[in-house]
C-alpha cells in the first residue's frame, strides 16, 4: 500500500471536469512531480490533496486514512505557494514558527526547531527579518522551512519558482530536491517547466486535460514517451513518416531512404509509421558501419549557448539536430548537403498523429 | 531645472490645500476669541464648560461612537473577508449597499426606524440600540470600503490557505494572520466611524436622544461666540480621541507583540520591528 493514494479522482467545477478519474500512488519518501500546460488539472490536483477543494468523485488515502472528511489544518500537510503566502506581520522566525505555535509545542522546544529549520535553509543571519525585507528566493526558503517545521506528513508544492528568476530558480530547486532527501520526506510537486519537472523528480506525471498521460521515471519520461503529447510536450522531437519495409529485420524506408530500427517492427509490411528521432540522437557526418543515415540539406544554424542546432530539410519533412557546442565543431554552410546519422537504439515508430492511439 | 519647478508646484499646491482646510479652523478660532469686546479672551470656551450640557452630550456621543465602532467592526469585518474567501460574486452587490447611506438621506432612515421599531413586538424606538444600529448603517461604507481594501491589498486566499496547511483554524487564522495585517484599515475604518459619529445630528435629533450633534446646533442656533468655541473644541475633542485610540491599539497590535507570550522572550525580537515601523513610515 503506497503512502498517497488518488482513487479514481474527479473534480468538476460547473460545466468544467477538471479532472478525470485520476489515479496515483506515491511511496513515502518519493518525490513525484505533476507536469503540464496550464489548465491540465495538475493545481487542481494538489489542492484536492491539501484539502482546499473537495472531490467530486473518488477518494484520497494518505497513510492508509481516506482523508475526504478531514478539514486542511487536520491534514498535516506542509504547503509551498507560488506566491510565497509568508505572512507579513511576522519575521522569519515566527513565520517558521508559526505551526509550531498553534500546535501548542513548549518554547524551548520551538525555539530549538526553528533553529534547525533556519540552519537547513541557512538563513540563519536572516531570522529577525521580515517578509518585505527577503528577495524572492529567500521568501521561498523561509516558506519551505515554514511548511516543514512541524514535520508534516507529507510536503505539497505549487510552481514554487515560477515566481523567481532563471537563476534563483535552478539553486532553489537544487536546494529543495537536497532537503526533500534529507528528510526523506514524500513530496508532490507541481509545475508547467518541464525541465524542472524532469531534473527534481523520481517519477513525473504528465498531465493533460485532467488525466495522466503518462507517469514513470524522468529517464523514460523523456526516452519513451507514451502518447504523442508526452512526445510532443517533452523536449523537442522530430516525426518524419516513415513506411514499413520489413517487419522483423526492423527496416523502414523515410524519404526514399532505408532505415534499420533496433528491434522487429509490431506492424505489417506496407504499415505507414512514424519515425520519432530527439535532436540530440541525431549528430553530424556519416557515423559508423551500424549507423543509419538521412541526407538532408542545411537550411538553418541556431546557435543556443553551450549547444548548436542545425536544422535539416530531409525531402518535404525539417530535421533538428543538436550538437555541443566544442571548439572543434565546423559547421556547414546553409543550403549544403549533409549527411546526418544516428544509433538504431534512437529510432522509435509510433503511429502517426492522424490516428492517435488510446493508451 | 524642469525637476525643481516641478517640486516648487507640489509645495505650492500642499501649501495651497493646508490654506483651504487651515484658513476656515483658524479665523474660528480668532471668531471664538472675541466673547468680549475689545480683547481676545476666552470667555466664550468659559461659558462652554460652565454649560453641564456640553460635558453630557459629548460624553453620551463618545459613548455612542465606542459602540457603533465596536458593533460596526465585529459585524464588517468577519462578513468582509468572508465575502472576499466565499463569495467574492457579491461584491458588486455589497458594494451597491455601501453606496445606499450616501444615496439615502439619513432622514429617510430615521423615519424607517421610526415607523418600523415604535410598535410591538419591537418596540425598540426608546433604546439606544436603535440608535447604534442606525449609525452603524451609517458608518458601513466607510468600514466596509477600509477593510475592503486592506483585504485587497494582501493575498487573502494563500495567506489562510498557508494557515490552515500549518494547522491554524478560523479563529488562529482571524487573530493572528488577518487582523494583524489589517491594522492600519482598521484604524482608518476607526476614525471615519468616530468623526462621523461623534457629530452626528439627524438621527440624533429624530429618535430624540441628548447627542452632541443636536447640541451644538441648538447653541449654534442662539449664541453668536460660543458656538465657535464648541466647534473648535469638539475639533479638538475628536482628534485627542482618535490619538488615544490610536495609541492604545498600537500598543495592543503591533506586530512585534502579537505573537502572544510563548515569544516573548524571543531573542533579537524587539529591534527589527522598531526599525521597521520607523522605515516604512506606516505608523
Amino acid at each position: 500500500m503506497a503512502f498517497l493514494e488518488l482513487h479514481d479522482v474527479v473534480k468538476v467545477f460547473g460545466k468544467n471536469t477538471v479532472v478525470r478519474n485520476l489515479s496515483l500512488n506515491v511511496e513515502k519518501g518519493e518525490f513525484v512531480s505533476f507536469l503540464g500546460s496550464s489548465g491540465c488539472g495538475k493545481t487542481t490536483t494538489l489542492r484536492m490533496i491539501a484539502g482546499f477543494e473537495t472531490l467530486t468523485e473518488g477518494s484520497i488515502i494518505l497513510d492508509g486514512v481516506n482523508v475526504e472528511r478531514t478539514a486542511p489544518n487536520r491534514r498535516n500537510l506542509g504547503m509551498v505557494f507560488q506566491s510565497y503566502a509568508l505572512f507579513p506581520n511576522m519575521n522569519v522566525r515566527h513565520n517558521i514558527g508559526f505551526a509550531l505555535k498553534i500546535a501548542g509545542l513548549p518554547r524551548e522546544k520551538m525555539e530549538k526547531r526553528v533553529d534547525e529549520m533556519l540552519d537547513l535553509i541557512k538563513m540563519g543571519e536572516y531570522a529577525s527579518r521580515y517578509p518585505h525585507q527577503l528577495s524572492g528566493g529567500q521568501q521561498q526558503r523561509v516558506a519551505l522551512a515554514r511548511a516543514l517545521a512541524r514535520e508534516p506528513a507529507a510536503l505539497l508544492l505549487d510552481e514554487p519558482l515560477s515566481a523567481l528568476d532563471a537563476k534563483i530558480r535552478v539553486r532553489l530547486r537544487d536546494d529543495i530536491r537536497d532537503i526533500q532527501r534529507k528528510l526523506g520526506i514524500t513530496t508532490v510537486y507541481v509545475t508547467h517547466d518541464q525541465e524542472e519537472a524532469l531534473s527534481i523528480s523520481d517519477r513525473v506525471a504528465v498531465m493533460k486535460e485532467g488525466k495522466i498521460e503518462q507517469i514513470g521515471s524522468p529517464f523514460e519520461i523523456y526516452n519513451k514517451p507514451a502518447t504523442p503529447y508526452v512526445a510532443a510536450f517533452i523536449g523537442t522531437l522530430n516525426r518524419l513518416p516513415a513506411l514499413v519495409i520489413d517487419p522483423s529485420a526492423g527496416i523502414v524506408d523515410v524519404e526514399g531512404q532505408r532505415i534499420t530500427t533496433a528491434s522487429p517492427i509490431q506492424a505489417a509490411g506496407g504499415t505507414a509509421l512514424q519515425l520519432r528521432l530527439r535532436p540530440e540522437a541525431l549528430s553530424l557526418g556519416p557515423g559508423d558501419e551500424s549507423s543509419n543515415r538521412l541526407k538532408g540539406n542545411v537550411e538553418n544554424v541556431k546557435f543556443l549557448g553551450s549547444i548548436v542546432r542545425l536544422v535539416v530539410r530531409v525531402g518535404a519533412h525539417r530535421l533538428s539536430i543538436d550538437s555541443f557546442n566544442e571548439p572543434r565543431l565546423v559547421l556547414p554552410d546553409l543550403g549544403e548537403e549533409i549527411a546526418v546519422s544516428f544509433d538504431r537504439e534512437a529510432c522509435v515508430l509510433a503511429e502517426p498523429e492522424a490516428q492517435p492511439t488510446r493508451s | 531645472m524642469k525637476n525643481r519647478k516641478r517640486k516648487a508646484m507640489s509645495w505650492l499646491v500642499l501649501a495651497a490645500g493646508l490654506l483651504y482646510f487651515l484658513l476656515p479652523l483658524l479665523a474660528t478660532f480668532l471668531f471664538s476669541l472675541r466673547g468680549k469686546k475689545g480683547v481676545l479672551s476666552f470667555v466664550a470656551y468659559e461659558h462652554v464648560f460652565a454649560d453641564p450640557q456640553f460635558l453630557k452630550t459629548f460624553v453620551f456621543s463618545f459613548k455612542m461612537s465606542i459602540f457603533t465602532v465596536v458593533a460596526g467592526l465585529v459585524l464588517i469585518i468577519p462578513t468582509t473577508i468572508w465575502i472576499h474567501l466565499k463569495v467574492p460574486k457579491a461584491k458588486p452587490l455589497i458594494e451597491v449597499f455601501a453606496l445606499m447611506p450616501f444615496v439615502i438621506p439619513p432622514i429617510i432612515l430615521a423615519f424607517g426606524l421610526i415607523r418600523s421599531y415604535s410598535r410591538p413586538p419591537l418596540a425598540l424606538v426608546t433604546t439606544p440600540a436603535l440608535l447604534v444600529a442606525g449609525y452603524v448603517i451609517i458608518a458601513f461604507p466607510y468600514i466596509y470600503r477600509s477593510i475592503d481594501a486592506g483585504l485587497r491589498a494582501m493575498d487573502l486566499k494563500a495567506l489562510t490557505e498557508a494557515g490552515m496547511s500549518l494547522g491554524a483554524g478560523w479563529f488562529s487564522l482571524l487573530f493572528q494572520v488577518v487582523l494583524p495585517n489589517l491594522r492600519t484599515s482598521i484604524l482608518a475604518a476607526i476614525f471615519l466611524t468616530f468623526a462621523t459619529v461623534i457629530g452626528e445630528l439627524t438621527l440624533a435629533v429624530l429618535l430624540a436622544w441628548p447627542a452632541f450633534g443636536p447640541y451644538m446646533a441648538l447653541v449654534g442656533r442662539d449664541l453668536a461666540y460660543e458656538p465657535a468655541a464648541l466647534a473648535i473644541l469638539s475639533f479638538a475633542l475628536t482628534w485627542g480621541s482618535i490619538g488615544i485610540i490610536q495609541a492604545l491599539s498600537r500598543g495592543k497590535i503591533r506586530p512585534s507583540a502579537m505573537p502572544a507570550p510563548g515569544w516573548a522572550t524571543m531573542a533579537e525580537d524587539t529591534k527589527p520591528a522598531e526599525k521597521r515601523s520607523s522605515t516604512n513610515g506606516l505608523s
